[in-house]
């Protein structure tokens, strides 16, 4: 049976051996190489190939690594964004922007200001998502590939796309077409249950990012229990806990996209 | 006089394989962006101009005009001649003349910015939905000048090659760009809160003779005879621009 959401064959990660060999922090593992019919990291011996010789279709909008940011309304995915930028910048990278999340001209002129020291404006632009926002990353992600492409040209020092979808509920996943990595946020003020419910972007993100660890007394959530749900509903993909206006969890998240290859500045040009 | 029903058509047949290209290209799930759009309809609802209470009638009333006089005296006669650029070439290749001022002559009609970002941008996402997989030739050739900026890559220049190469008689591609428009606005009504799911079908379906008979005459328009005549909502659409909320990208 095919995920419905991610195109990926489902597979049970504790029952076999994956033989990746690169081993992540606190021991977990990326790239898990099992989309159909493409070479997306490592084969399977179940892998399902479409036997075509060659290359696959043509990547679009351009080598430069894309990281697409999604999770429910508020869980912080512009801060996080706000957040990792100066950290981006301060390591010599040039990412761009390119929000779904803005509905408004606020919206649009919050992000501009919170970054402007660091991030000339035109390199964040919006793309309205005539209220689908699954649809933009998903179904239909070619308005945020032409913004990409746009972006890109535009400044072609660029070595680094954020990615970042509407506010939305715990269905969301990105099309591998349009992020090479996805982050999922989650925040504790959503309560401790959330990692237990999973959802795709919960249970099959490449990062799962459990945001304002701060207030957790406050909103009487249990971290270790969202730990504990995490780590049983994610195998061995990896979570971070943050908290985005003090920094903590930031540098592990940077981690994790170096080691998957985010911070290279270019992607192989097929899929 | 309109036609009715099948009866009353002579013109080209349709095989089950250029109806399944047809199904392809109007289908809401083909990726082209376009649900991104309203068409000037954002802007409509912000003003109070379509509320809740236009109904069947007044939707169906402003969807019909603009399909007549903004949207098949423009793009239907550009997805025609761009269709011809393939079809009716008789030497190898495409008439690429044809299709850059086909164009162009779209561009030029479209009168505001917004409205002509947003054709561009669905030019490309068809484009780069079928480059690679199922775009003919032509397509493949015109792609080059429209990733080179040397043509606005209007959605329905790409149409009008791809459907030919898909082998979709011209005023079927016509008919579905048209379909494609009318589905897609009706989609934005839904999500702006002014029809309901039943609404937007009896209006889609009501709207059906008058989309037969524009595509008929988009498909017999001469290229210099390119027009629009909307002028409410080319208002709309410029006040969208500078809106300060807003969903759609049009």
């Amino acid at each position: 049976m095919k995920d419905q959401d991610s195109g990926q064959m489902p597979h049970d990660h504790a029952d076999h051996e994956h033989g990746h060999g690169h081993e992540q922090e606190h021991g977990h593992r990326h790239e898990h190489g099992h989309d159909l019919g493409h070479d997306r990291g490592h084969a399977h011996s179940h892998e399902i190939r479409d036997g075509l010789d060659g290359p696959g279709l043509e990547r679009l909008a351009g080598p430069v690594p894309r990281v697409g940011i999604g999770g429910p309304v508020g869980s912080g995915k512009t801060t996080l964004i706000e957040a990792l930028v100066p950290r981006l910048v301060a390591s010599g990278h040039n990412p761009v922007v390119v929000t779904n999340d803005i509905f408004t001209q606020e919206d649009a002129r919050h992000v501009r200001a919170t970054l402007s020291a660091v991030l000339p404006e035109e390199k964040v632009v919006g793309v309205e998502t005539g209220s689908c926002p699954h649809t933009a990353v998903r179904d239909d992600p070619t308005m945020n590939l032409d913004a990409v492409q746009a972006l890109t040209d535009r400044f072609p020092e660029t070595d680094l796309v954020l990615l970042e979808s509407g506010g939305d509920n715990l269905t969301l996943t990105y099309s591998r077409v349009l992020a090479d990595f996805f982050i999922f946020v989650i925040d504790v003020g959503e309560g401790d249950k959330i990692p237990r419910k999973r959802g795709p972007g919960i249970t099959s993100s490449d990062l799962l990012v459990i945001n304002k660890i701060d207030i957790a007394p406050h909103v009487r959530a249990d971290l270790s229990v969202m730990e504990r749900d995490a780590r049983a509903v994610r195998g061995d993909r990896p979570f971070v806990f943050t908290n985005c206006f003090s920094g903590e969890g930031l540098d592990e998240v940077l981690q994790h996209l170096d080691a998957s290859g985010m911070l290279s500045g270019s992607q192989a040009v097929h899929t | 006089m309109l036609a009715t029903g099948p009866a009353d058509w002579d013109g080209p047949a349709l095989s089950p394989r250029a109806f399944l290209a047809a199904l392809q290209l109007a289908d809401s799930a083909f990726p082209s962006g376009r649900y991104t759009l309203s068409h000037g309809l954002e802007s409509l609802v912000q003003s109070g101009a379509v509320t809740v209470r236009s109904g069947i009638g007044g939707l169906c009333s402003l969807l019909c005009d603009q399909l007549e006089h903004g949207v098949a005296s423009t793009d239907g006669v550009a997805v025609a001649w761009a269709h011809r650029a393939v079809s009716e070439t008789v030497r190898s290749g495409y008439d690429e003349q044809l299709a850059c001022e086909t164009d162009r002559r779209l561009t030029s009609v479209k009168l505001s910015q917004e409205m002509r970002e947003a054709s561009s941008r669905t030019g490309r996402g068809v484009m780069g939905t079928a480059l690679g997989s199922f775009a003919g030739p032509a397509l493949t050739a015109y792609s080059r000048l429209i990733r080179g900026r040397t043509v606005p890559g209007n959605g329905a220049v790409v149409i009008g090659l791809l459907s030919a190469e898909l082998g979709l008689p011209l005023i079927y591609a016509v008919a579905t760009e048209l379909y494609g428009f009318a589905a897609g606005w009706l989609n934005a009504a839904m999500r702006l809160g002014v029809a309901d799911h039943r609404i937007m079908q009896a209006v889609l379906n009501r709207c059906g003779p008058v989309m037969d008979g524009a595509a008929q005459k988009a498909s017999t328009t001469d290229l210099e005879d390119m027009a629009s005549c909307i002028p409410l909502v080319d208002i709309m659409s410029m006040r969208h621009e500078q809106a300060a909320l807003r969903m759609f990208a049009s």
